[in-house]
Protein backbone atom coordinates (compact mmCIF):
# COMPACT_ATOMS: atom_id res chain seq x y z
CA UNK A 1 0.00 0.00 0.00
CA UNK A 2 1.46 3.33 -1.32
CA UNK A 3 -0.75 5.59 1.41
CA UNK A 4 -2.46 4.44 4.37
CA UNK A 5 -4.13 7.24 6.70
CA UNK A 6 -5.21 5.62 9.93
CA UNK A 7 -7.56 7.39 12.42
CA UNK A 8 -6.83 10.85 11.57
CA UNK A 9 -7.90 13.43 14.14
CA UNK A 10 -7.82 17.09 14.54
CA UNK A 11 -10.21 19.12 17.03
CA UNK A 12 -10.91 22.74 15.99
CA UNK A 13 -13.73 24.67 17.93
CA UNK A 14 -16.35 24.24 15.90
CA UNK A 15 -14.44 21.47 12.92
CA UNK A 16 -13.78 17.72 14.04
CA UNK A 17 -11.55 15.49 11.47
CA UNK A 18 -13.13 12.31 12.97
CA UNK A 19 -10.87 9.52 12.74
CA UNK A 20 -10.44 9.50 9.50
CA UNK A 21 -9.17 6.41 7.27
CA UNK A 22 -8.18 5.54 3.94
CA UNK A 23 -6.11 3.65 1.87
CA UNK A 24 -4.55 4.27 -1.84
CA UNK A 25 -2.07 1.48 -3.66
CA UNK A 26 -0.01 2.49 -6.39
CA UNK A 27 -0.25 3.56 -9.88
CA UNK A 28 -4.06 5.09 -9.04
CA UNK A 29 -5.65 8.31 -8.77
CA UNK A 30 -8.09 9.19 -5.83
CA UNK A 31 -10.23 11.91 -5.88
CA UNK A 32 -10.92 13.55 -2.44
CA UNK A 33 -14.56 14.91 -2.73
CA UNK A 34 -16.76 16.98 -0.40
CA UNK A 35 -18.36 21.01 0.55
CA UNK A 36 -16.08 23.70 1.45
CA UNK A 37 -15.45 23.03 5.32
CA UNK A 38 -15.78 19.32 4.96
CA UNK A 39 -12.25 18.75 5.78
CA UNK A 40 -10.10 18.09 2.50
CA UNK A 41 -7.50 20.53 2.77
CA UNK A 42 -7.05 19.75 6.63
CA UNK A 43 -7.11 16.19 5.95
CA UNK A 44 -4.23 16.73 3.84
CA UNK A 45 -2.48 19.02 5.68
CA UNK A 46 -3.01 16.84 8.82
CA UNK A 47 -1.69 14.04 6.34
CA UNK A 48 1.83 16.27 5.86
CA UNK A 49 2.16 17.75 9.43
CA UNK A 50 1.70 21.49 8.21
CA UNK A 51 -1.30 21.08 10.68
CA UNK A 52 -1.08 18.95 14.13
CA UNK A 53 -3.17 16.26 14.10
CA UNK A 54 -4.51 15.24 17.05
CA UNK A 55 -4.42 11.53 16.57
CA UNK A 56 -4.03 9.26 14.18
CA UNK A 57 -1.56 7.56 11.91
CA UNK A 58 0.11 8.20 8.52
CA UNK A 59 1.98 5.65 6.26
CA UNK A 60 3.86 6.65 3.04
CA UNK A 61 5.18 3.43 1.22
CA UNK A 62 5.72 1.92 4.15
CA UNK A 63 7.05 4.61 6.38
CA UNK A 64 5.46 6.59 9.11
CA UNK A 65 5.27 9.68 8.43
CA UNK A 66 5.54 11.37 12.23
CA UNK A 67 9.16 8.74 12.31
CA UNK A 68 10.49 9.70 9.13
CA UNK A 69 8.73 12.50 7.73
CA UNK A 70 11.80 13.60 5.53
CA UNK A 71 11.71 10.47 3.80
CA UNK A 72 8.27 10.40 3.34
CA UNK A 73 8.14 14.32 2.08
CA UNK A 74 11.08 12.58 -1.08
CA UNK A 75 8.23 10.76 -2.06
CA UNK A 76 5.55 13.59 -1.94
CA UNK A 77 4.76 16.03 -4.42
CA UNK A 78 2.37 18.58 -2.69
CA UNK A 79 0.46 20.81 -4.58
CA UNK A 80 -2.19 23.93 -2.40
CA UNK A 81 -3.21 25.69 -5.37
CA UNK A 82 -1.39 28.60 -7.16
CA UNK A 83 2.34 29.00 -6.10
CA UNK A 84 1.67 31.68 -3.60
CA UNK A 85 5.21 31.98 -2.20
CA UNK A 86 8.15 34.30 -3.04
CA UNK A 87 5.88 36.86 -5.67
CA UNK A 88 9.30 38.62 -6.39
CA UNK A 89 11.88 35.48 -7.49
CA UNK A 90 12.06 34.54 -10.30
CA UNK A 91 10.63 30.88 -10.76
CA UNK A 92 14.69 29.83 -11.80
CA UNK A 93 15.55 31.21 -8.80
CA UNK A 94 12.64 29.07 -6.93
CA UNK A 95 13.37 26.20 -8.87
CA UNK A 96 17.04 26.02 -7.93
CA UNK A 97 16.44 26.10 -4.55
CA UNK A 98 13.77 23.61 -4.90
CA UNK A 99 15.67 21.00 -6.87
CA UNK A 100 18.59 21.06 -3.74
CA UNK A 101 16.52 19.15 -1.56
CA UNK A 102 15.00 16.48 -3.52
CA UNK A 103 17.79 13.64 -4.16
CA UNK A 104 15.76 12.22 -7.39
CA UNK A 105 15.32 16.09 -8.93
CA UNK A 106 14.56 16.09 -12.59
CA UNK A 107 15.95 18.79 -14.77
CA UNK A 108 15.01 17.15 -17.61
CA UNK A 109 11.37 16.62 -16.77
CA UNK A 110 11.17 20.03 -14.85
CA UNK A 111 12.25 21.22 -18.40
CA UNK A 112 9.13 19.64 -19.59
CA UNK A 113 6.96 20.68 -17.48
CA UNK A 114 8.13 24.40 -17.98
CA UNK A 115 7.68 23.84 -21.96
CA UNK A 116 3.95 21.99 -21.70
CA UNK A 117 2.83 24.80 -19.21
CA UNK A 118 4.39 27.22 -21.28
CA UNK A 119 6.18 28.68 -18.38
CA UNK A 120 9.43 30.79 -18.54
CA UNK A 121 11.65 30.78 -15.90
CA UNK A 122 12.74 34.25 -16.34
CA UNK A 123 9.53 35.71 -14.99
CA UNK A 124 9.06 36.39 -11.36
CA UNK A 125 6.01 34.99 -9.20
CA UNK A 126 4.16 38.34 -9.17
CA UNK A 127 4.29 38.26 -13.05
CA UNK A 128 2.51 34.91 -13.53
CA UNK A 129 -1.29 34.86 -13.71
CA UNK A 130 -3.33 32.38 -11.21
CA UNK A 131 -3.47 29.57 -13.66
CA UNK A 132 0.50 29.94 -14.73
CA UNK A 133 1.45 30.06 -10.76
CA UNK A 134 -1.08 26.81 -10.71
CA UNK A 135 1.08 25.22 -13.21
CA UNK A 136 4.55 26.22 -11.97
CA UNK A 137 3.53 24.38 -8.21
CA UNK A 138 2.57 21.24 -10.52
CA UNK A 139 5.57 21.36 -12.68
CA UNK A 140 7.92 21.45 -8.98
CA UNK A 141 5.55 18.80 -7.39
CA UNK A 142 5.76 16.60 -10.76
CA UNK A 143 9.87 17.32 -11.59
CA UNK A 144 11.45 14.55 -8.27
CA UNK A 145 9.72 11.51 -9.21
CA UNK A 146 7.31 11.65 -6.37
CA UNK A 147 5.50 8.19 -5.60
CA UNK A 148 2.94 10.28 -4.41
CA UNK A 149 1.12 13.07 -5.55
CA UNK A 150 -1.07 15.04 -2.84
CA UNK A 151 -3.23 18.05 -5.42
CA UNK A 152 -5.50 20.30 -2.94
CA UNK A 153 -7.48 21.67 -5.69
CA UNK A 154 -4.86 21.74 -8.18
CA UNK A 155 -7.22 22.27 -10.86
CA UNK A 156 -8.17 25.33 -9.46
CA UNK A 157 -8.06 28.78 -11.40
CA UNK A 158 -7.29 26.98 -14.96
CA UNK A 159 -8.79 26.99 -18.23
CA UNK A 160 -10.26 23.73 -19.84
CA UNK A 161 -8.28 23.27 -22.22
CA UNK A 162 -5.02 23.15 -19.30
CA UNK A 163 -7.27 21.44 -17.44
CA UNK A 164 -7.40 18.68 -19.62
CA UNK A 165 -3.57 18.85 -20.36
CA UNK A 166 -3.05 18.43 -16.93
CA UNK A 167 -5.28 15.18 -16.34
CA UNK A 168 -2.99 13.83 -19.38
CA UNK A 169 -0.25 14.72 -17.62
CA UNK A 170 -1.98 12.94 -14.00
CA UNK A 171 -2.46 9.86 -16.32
CA UNK A 172 0.90 10.02 -18.04
CA UNK A 173 2.34 9.91 -14.23
CA UNK A 174 0.75 7.06 -12.80
CA UNK A 175 1.15 5.16 -15.88
CA UNK A 176 3.74 3.00 -15.03
CA UNK A 177 2.36 2.34 -11.53
CA UNK A 178 5.06 3.42 -9.64
CA UNK A 179 3.35 6.67 -8.70
CA UNK A 180 -0.23 7.72 -7.44
CA UNK A 181 -2.22 10.66 -7.13
CA UNK A 182 -4.04 12.04 -4.13
CA UNK A 183 -6.56 14.90 -5.40
CA UNK A 184 -9.05 17.20 -4.21
CA UNK A 185 -11.44 19.35 -6.62
CA UNK A 186 -14.90 20.88 -6.80
CA UNK A 187 -14.97 20.22 -10.10
CA UNK A 188 -16.35 16.91 -10.38
CA UNK A 189 -16.48 16.08 -14.04
CA UNK A 190 -12.51 16.14 -14.20
CA UNK A 191 -12.47 12.60 -11.44
CA UNK A 192 -15.23 11.46 -13.44
CA UNK A 193 -12.78 11.19 -16.29
CA UNK A 194 -9.58 10.28 -14.30
CA UNK A 195 -10.15 8.90 -11.06
CA UNK A 196 -9.92 5.33 -10.28
CA UNK A 197 -11.20 5.87 -6.62
CA UNK A 198 -13.04 8.04 -4.68
CA UNK A 199 -13.21 8.80 -1.04
CA UNK A 200 -16.01 11.43 0.00
CA UNK A 201 -15.79 13.67 3.05
CA UNK A 202 -18.60 14.79 4.87
CA UNK A 203 -18.39 17.29 8.22
CA UNK A 204 -15.18 15.68 8.91
CA UNK A 205 -15.81 12.34 8.77
CA UNK A 206 -15.21 9.60 5.91
CA UNK A 207 -18.56 8.73 4.30
CA UNK A 208 -16.95 6.25 1.43
CA UNK A 209 -13.65 5.44 0.13
CA UNK A 210 -13.90 3.02 -2.59
CA UNK A 211 -13.15 2.38 -6.10
CA UNK A 212 -15.69 5.11 -8.29
CA UNK A 213 -17.79 1.92 -9.83
CA UNK A 214 -18.62 0.89 -7.01
CA UNK A 215 -19.16 4.20 -5.49
CA UNK A 216 -21.60 5.29 -8.44
CA UNK A 217 -22.93 1.93 -8.23
CA UNK A 218 -24.45 2.22 -4.61
CA UNK A 219 -26.72 4.88 -5.65
CA UNK A 220 -29.33 5.44 -8.26
CA UNK A 221 -31.14 8.75 -9.33
CA UNK A 222 -34.97 8.38 -9.18
CA UNK A 223 -37.51 10.35 -10.77
CA UNK A 224 -41.12 10.74 -9.88
CA UNK A 225 -45.01 12.19 -10.06
CA UNK A 226 -45.65 14.26 -7.36
CA UNK A 227 -48.09 12.04 -5.32
CA UNK A 228 -45.57 9.30 -5.15
CA UNK A 229 -43.05 11.71 -2.92
CA UNK A 230 -44.41 11.03 0.30
CA UNK A 231 -44.48 7.12 0.08
CA UNK A 232 -40.62 8.10 -1.44
CA UNK A 233 -39.10 10.51 0.93
CA UNK A 234 -38.07 7.54 3.89
CA UNK A 235 -35.74 6.31 0.96
CA UNK A 236 -34.64 9.77 -0.35
CA UNK A 237 -31.57 11.00 0.35
CA UNK A 238 -32.07 14.16 -0.79
CA UNK A 239 -34.60 15.04 -3.62
CA UNK A 240 -35.88 18.03 -5.46
CA UNK A 241 -38.84 19.29 -6.45
CA UNK A 242 -39.87 20.29 -10.31
CA UNK A 243 -43.11 21.41 -12.39
CA UNK A 244 -43.44 17.52 -12.74
CA UNK A 245 -42.94 16.06 -9.88
CA UNK A 246 -39.39 15.33 -7.94
CA UNK A 247 -36.07 13.81 -9.11
CA UNK A 248 -33.76 12.09 -6.00
CA UNK A 249 -30.92 9.96 -5.00
CA UNK A 250 -31.67 7.09 -3.06
CA UNK A 251 -29.48 4.15 -2.08
CA UNK A 252 -29.03 1.00 -4.86
CA UNK A 253 -30.19 -1.46 -2.37
CA UNK A 254 -33.53 0.66 -1.97
CA UNK A 255 -34.31 0.33 -6.15
CA UNK A 256 -37.06 -2.24 -5.46
CA UNK A 257 -39.15 0.77 -3.41
CA UNK A 258 -39.15 2.35 -6.78
CA UNK A 259 -40.27 0.22 -9.68
CA UNK A 260 -43.06 2.68 -10.81
CA UNK A 261 -40.68 5.42 -11.44
CA UNK A 262 -38.24 6.09 -13.72
CA UNK A 263 -34.50 5.36 -12.06
CA UNK A 264 -30.92 6.21 -13.67
CA UNK A 265 -27.54 5.44 -12.88
CA UNK A 266 -26.43 8.16 -10.32
CA UNK A 267 -23.22 10.08 -11.69
CA UNK A 268 -20.93 12.18 -9.23
CA UNK A 269 -21.98 15.34 -8.98
CA UNK A 270 -25.44 14.21 -8.31
CA UNK A 271 -24.69 11.61 -5.63
CA UNK A 272 -22.83 14.62 -3.56
CA UNK A 273 -25.09 16.97 -4.21
CA UNK A 274 -27.93 15.41 -2.99
CA UNK A 275 -26.11 13.88 -0.31
CA UNK A 276 -25.53 17.35 0.85
CA UNK A 277 -29.10 17.82 0.67
CA UNK A 278 -29.61 15.42 3.44
CA UNK A 279 -30.33 17.25 6.26
CA UNK A 280 -31.99 19.91 4.79
CA UNK A 281 -33.83 18.05 2.44
CA UNK A 282 -37.11 18.13 5.00
CA UNK A 283 -37.69 21.66 5.20
CA UNK A 284 -36.31 22.98 1.88
CA UNK A 285 -36.00 21.04 -1.35
CA UNK A 286 -38.55 18.48 -0.46
CA UNK B 1 20.96 22.06 7.14
CA UNK B 2 23.86 23.75 4.20
CA UNK B 3 20.58 23.57 1.99
CA UNK B 4 18.38 25.06 4.14
CA UNK B 5 21.10 28.11 5.06
CA UNK B 6 21.15 27.89 1.33
CA UNK B 7 17.31 28.86 1.03
CA UNK B 8 17.44 31.76 3.39
CA UNK B 9 20.55 33.50 1.22
CA UNK B 10 18.78 32.98 -2.05
CA UNK B 11 15.07 33.37 -0.68
CA UNK B 12 14.63 35.30 2.43
CA UNK B 13 18.20 37.66 2.58
CA UNK B 14 17.19 41.24 2.17
CA UNK B 15 18.82 44.15 1.85
CA UNK B 16 17.80 45.62 4.91
CA UNK B 17 20.42 43.31 6.94
CA UNK B 18 23.38 44.85 4.90
CA UNK B 19 21.95 48.32 5.78
CA UNK B 20 21.67 47.76 9.15
CA UNK B 21 25.08 46.58 9.62
CA UNK B 22 26.19 49.80 8.85
CA UNK B 23 25.09 50.85 12.02
CA UNK B 24 28.47 49.84 13.24
CA UNK B 25 29.71 52.88 11.89
CA UNK B 26 28.09 54.37 15.06
CA UNK B 27 31.44 53.08 17.20
CA UNK B 28 33.56 56.27 15.21
CA UNK B 29 30.89 58.79 17.13
CA UNK B 30 32.70 59.77 19.71
CA UNK B 31 30.16 59.26 22.48
CA UNK B 32 27.50 57.40 22.36
CA UNK B 33 25.74 53.99 23.92
CA UNK B 34 27.37 51.62 21.51
CA UNK B 35 25.62 48.38 21.81
CA UNK B 36 22.44 50.14 20.57
CA UNK B 37 24.44 49.05 17.21
CA UNK B 38 23.55 45.61 18.17
CA UNK B 39 19.68 46.23 18.57
CA UNK B 40 20.02 47.79 15.09
CA UNK B 41 21.04 44.32 13.80
CA UNK B 42 18.05 42.46 15.35
CA UNK B 43 15.74 45.12 13.53
CA UNK B 44 17.92 43.44 10.44
CA UNK B 45 16.65 40.02 11.54
CA UNK B 46 13.17 41.20 11.98
CA UNK B 47 13.04 42.38 8.73
CA UNK B 48 13.63 38.73 7.52
CA UNK B 49 11.28 37.32 9.52
CA UNK B 50 8.80 39.56 7.83
CA UNK B 51 9.78 39.62 4.67
CA UNK B 52 9.42 35.97 4.61
CA UNK B 53 6.26 36.09 6.36
CA UNK B 54 4.60 37.74 3.33
CA UNK B 55 6.56 35.46 0.99
CA UNK B 56 4.76 32.40 3.01
CA UNK B 57 7.99 31.20 3.77
CA UNK B 58 7.00 28.67 6.33
CA UNK B 59 5.02 27.00 4.36
CA UNK B 60 7.19 26.63 1.29
CA UNK B 61 9.80 25.53 3.78
CA UNK B 62 7.67 22.90 5.58
CA UNK B 63 6.68 21.65 2.49
CA UNK B 64 10.16 20.71 1.42
CA UNK B 65 11.78 17.57 2.20
CA UNK B 66 12.84 18.72 5.90
CA UNK B 67 11.27 18.00 8.93
CA UNK B 68 8.76 20.91 10.75
CA UNK B 69 12.20 21.14 13.42
CA UNK B 70 14.29 21.58 10.43
CA UNK B 71 12.41 24.88 9.25
CA UNK B 72 13.05 26.57 12.78
CA UNK B 73 16.57 25.15 12.79
CA UNK B 74 16.89 26.37 9.42
CA UNK B 75 16.33 30.39 10.11
CA UNK B 76 17.69 30.24 13.70
CA UNK B 77 20.86 29.24 12.37
CA UNK B 78 20.53 31.97 9.75
CA UNK B 79 19.86 34.44 12.22
CA UNK B 80 22.77 33.02 14.49
CA UNK B 81 25.06 33.94 10.82
CA UNK B 82 23.35 37.51 10.52
CA UNK B 83 23.98 38.29 14.33
CA UNK B 84 28.16 36.98 14.38
CA UNK B 85 28.05 38.94 10.99
CA UNK B 86 27.33 41.87 12.89
CA UNK B 87 30.05 40.94 16.02
CA UNK B 88 32.44 40.28 12.66
CA UNK B 89 31.66 43.67 11.93
CA UNK B 90 31.79 45.09 15.16
CA UNK B 91 35.41 43.33 15.90
CA UNK B 92 37.08 45.24 12.66
CA UNK B 93 35.59 48.57 13.83
CA UNK B 94 36.63 48.54 17.63
CA UNK B 95 40.28 47.95 16.04
CA UNK B 96 39.52 50.93 13.73
CA UNK B 97 38.04 52.90 16.11
CA UNK B 98 41.34 52.47 18.38
CA UNK B 99 43.72 53.18 15.44
CA UNK B 100 41.92 56.41 14.65
CA UNK B 101 40.81 57.97 17.83
CA UNK B 102 41.67 55.51 21.15
CA UNK B 103 39.55 57.35 23.95
CA UNK B 104 36.96 57.02 26.22
CA UNK B 105 33.43 56.46 25.49
CA UNK B 106 31.29 58.88 28.50
CA UNK B 107 27.80 57.34 26.81
CA UNK B 108 28.54 54.08 28.42
CA UNK B 109 30.65 51.02 27.59
CA UNK B 110 34.11 51.96 26.19
CA UNK B 111 34.75 50.81 22.61
CA UNK B 112 36.42 47.58 23.63
CA UNK B 113 35.77 43.98 23.78
CA UNK B 114 33.58 44.21 26.49
CA UNK B 115 31.55 45.90 24.43
CA UNK B 116 31.01 42.64 22.75
CA UNK B 117 29.78 40.90 25.99
CA UNK B 118 26.48 43.95 25.98
CA UNK B 119 25.88 42.98 22.23
CA UNK B 120 25.87 39.13 22.72
CA UNK B 121 23.47 39.41 25.16
CA UNK B 122 21.66 41.73 23.46
CA UNK B 123 21.07 39.53 20.91
CA UNK B 124 20.20 36.94 23.30
CA UNK B 125 17.67 38.65 25.02
CA UNK B 126 15.97 39.72 21.29
CA UNK B 127 16.19 36.22 20.05
CA UNK B 128 14.64 34.34 23.82
CA UNK B 129 11.70 37.08 23.08
CA UNK B 130 11.59 37.31 19.54
CA UNK B 131 11.75 33.31 18.33
CA UNK B 132 9.61 31.45 20.36
CA UNK B 133 6.90 33.66 20.50
CA UNK B 134 6.88 33.76 16.72
CA UNK B 135 7.31 30.38 16.20
CA UNK B 136 4.20 30.18 18.37
CA UNK B 137 1.98 32.58 16.26
CA UNK B 138 4.03 33.64 13.36
CA UNK B 139 1.02 35.82 12.47
CA UNK B 140 1.66 38.30 15.16
CA UNK B 141 4.96 39.38 14.17
CA UNK B 142 5.00 42.85 14.98
CA UNK B 143 3.86 42.55 17.96
CA UNK B 144 6.33 40.06 19.39
CA UNK B 145 9.10 42.99 18.00
CA UNK B 146 7.47 45.12 19.94
CA UNK B 147 8.10 42.84 23.03
CA UNK B 148 11.66 42.17 22.05
CA UNK B 149 12.63 45.54 21.29
CA UNK B 150 10.90 46.99 24.96
CA UNK B 151 13.55 43.97 26.45
CA UNK B 152 16.59 44.67 24.00
CA UNK B 153 16.63 48.87 25.34
CA UNK B 154 15.64 47.95 28.89
CA UNK B 155 19.03 45.69 28.44
CA UNK B 156 21.11 48.08 27.28
CA UNK B 157 19.93 50.55 29.70
CA UNK B 158 21.29 48.45 32.59
CA UNK B 159 24.13 47.33 30.22
CA UNK B 160 25.21 51.28 29.47
CA UNK B 161 24.06 52.66 32.61
CA UNK B 162 26.58 50.12 34.63
CA UNK B 163 29.52 51.68 32.72
CA UNK B 164 28.43 55.36 33.43
CA UNK B 165 28.00 54.58 37.02
CA UNK B 166 31.54 52.95 37.39
CA UNK B 167 32.83 55.53 35.55
CA UNK B 168 30.82 58.39 38.45
CA UNK B 169 31.58 55.96 41.37
CA UNK B 170 35.17 54.34 40.93
CA UNK B 171 36.62 56.14 44.00
CA UNK B 172 34.19 55.75 46.23
CA UNK B 173 33.04 51.46 45.12
CA UNK B 174 36.29 49.53 44.57
CA UNK B 175 34.43 47.08 42.17
CA UNK B 176 33.67 50.14 39.93
CA UNK B 177 37.32 50.59 39.88
CA UNK B 178 38.05 47.22 38.90
CA UNK B 179 35.65 47.53 36.10
CA UNK B 180 36.78 50.97 34.93
CA UNK B 181 40.48 49.53 34.46
CA UNK B 182 40.31 46.41 33.55
CA UNK B 183 36.61 46.00 31.51
CA UNK B 184 36.18 49.73 30.53
CA UNK B 185 38.89 50.94 29.26
CA UNK B 186 40.79 51.30 25.68
CA UNK B 187 43.18 48.13 26.53
CA UNK B 188 46.59 49.19 27.27
CA UNK B 189 47.80 46.34 29.47
CA UNK B 190 47.81 42.55 29.86
CA UNK B 191 44.97 42.77 32.51
CA UNK B 192 42.78 44.65 30.94
CA UNK B 193 43.28 42.36 27.44
CA UNK B 194 42.83 39.31 29.70
CA UNK B 195 39.53 41.00 31.16
CA UNK B 196 38.10 41.69 27.97
CA UNK B 197 38.85 38.70 25.94
CA UNK B 198 36.90 37.09 29.01
CA UNK B 199 33.84 38.87 29.43
CA UNK B 200 33.79 38.73 25.29
CA UNK B 201 33.88 34.98 26.32
CA UNK B 202 31.51 34.46 28.62
CA UNK B 203 28.93 36.57 26.76
CA UNK B 204 29.54 34.34 23.28
CA UNK B 205 29.15 31.71 25.46
CA UNK B 206 25.67 32.67 27.17
CA UNK B 207 24.41 33.70 23.61
CA UNK B 208 25.60 30.13 22.11
CA UNK B 209 23.72 28.36 25.28
CA UNK B 210 20.84 30.73 25.68
CA UNK B 211 20.28 30.44 21.50
CA UNK B 212 20.06 26.54 21.67
CA UNK B 213 17.77 26.47 24.48
CA UNK B 214 15.70 29.14 22.41
CA UNK B 215 16.07 27.05 19.20
CA UNK B 216 14.51 24.01 21.23
CA UNK B 217 11.50 25.68 22.86
CA UNK B 218 10.31 27.53 19.42
CA UNK B 219 10.97 23.92 17.73
CA UNK B 220 8.92 22.65 20.20
CA UNK B 221 6.23 25.44 19.85
CA UNK B 222 6.10 25.23 16.20
CA UNK B 223 5.51 21.70 15.82
CA UNK B 224 2.14 22.08 17.51
CA UNK B 225 1.65 25.25 14.91
CA UNK B 226 -1.01 24.81 11.77
CA UNK B 227 0.14 26.27 8.60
Amino acid sequence: MLLEVRNLEKRYPGFTLDRVSFSLESGYIMGFIGRNGAGKSTTMKSMLNLVHADGGEVVIDGLRFSEQERACKQKIGYVSGAFECYQKSQLRAIAEVTKQFYDEWDDAAYRRYLQLFSLDERKKVSELSAGMRVKFAIALALSHHAKLLILDEPTSGLDPVSRNELLDVFQSVIEDGACSIFYSTHIISDLEKCADFITYIRNGKILASTDLDTFRAGYLLVSGEPERLDAAKPYLIGCKRHAFGFTGLIHAADADQFADCKTAPADLESIMVYTEQEDAHEEAAC
Amino acid sequence: MKKLLAKEFRLCMVPMVPLFYLFVLMLLIPSYPYSVAGFFCCNAVFYVFSQAQMNNDLTFTAMLPVSKADVVRGRVRFVVLIQLGMIVLLLAMLLVRRLLYPIANPAGCDPCLTLLFGVFVTFLVFNAIYLPAYYKTPHRAPKHFLMATIAVFAWIVVFEGAFIAAGAAQDAVPLFGWIETYLDCIPTFTGAWIAQIAAACVGASVYAVGTWIVCKCSIARFERVDL
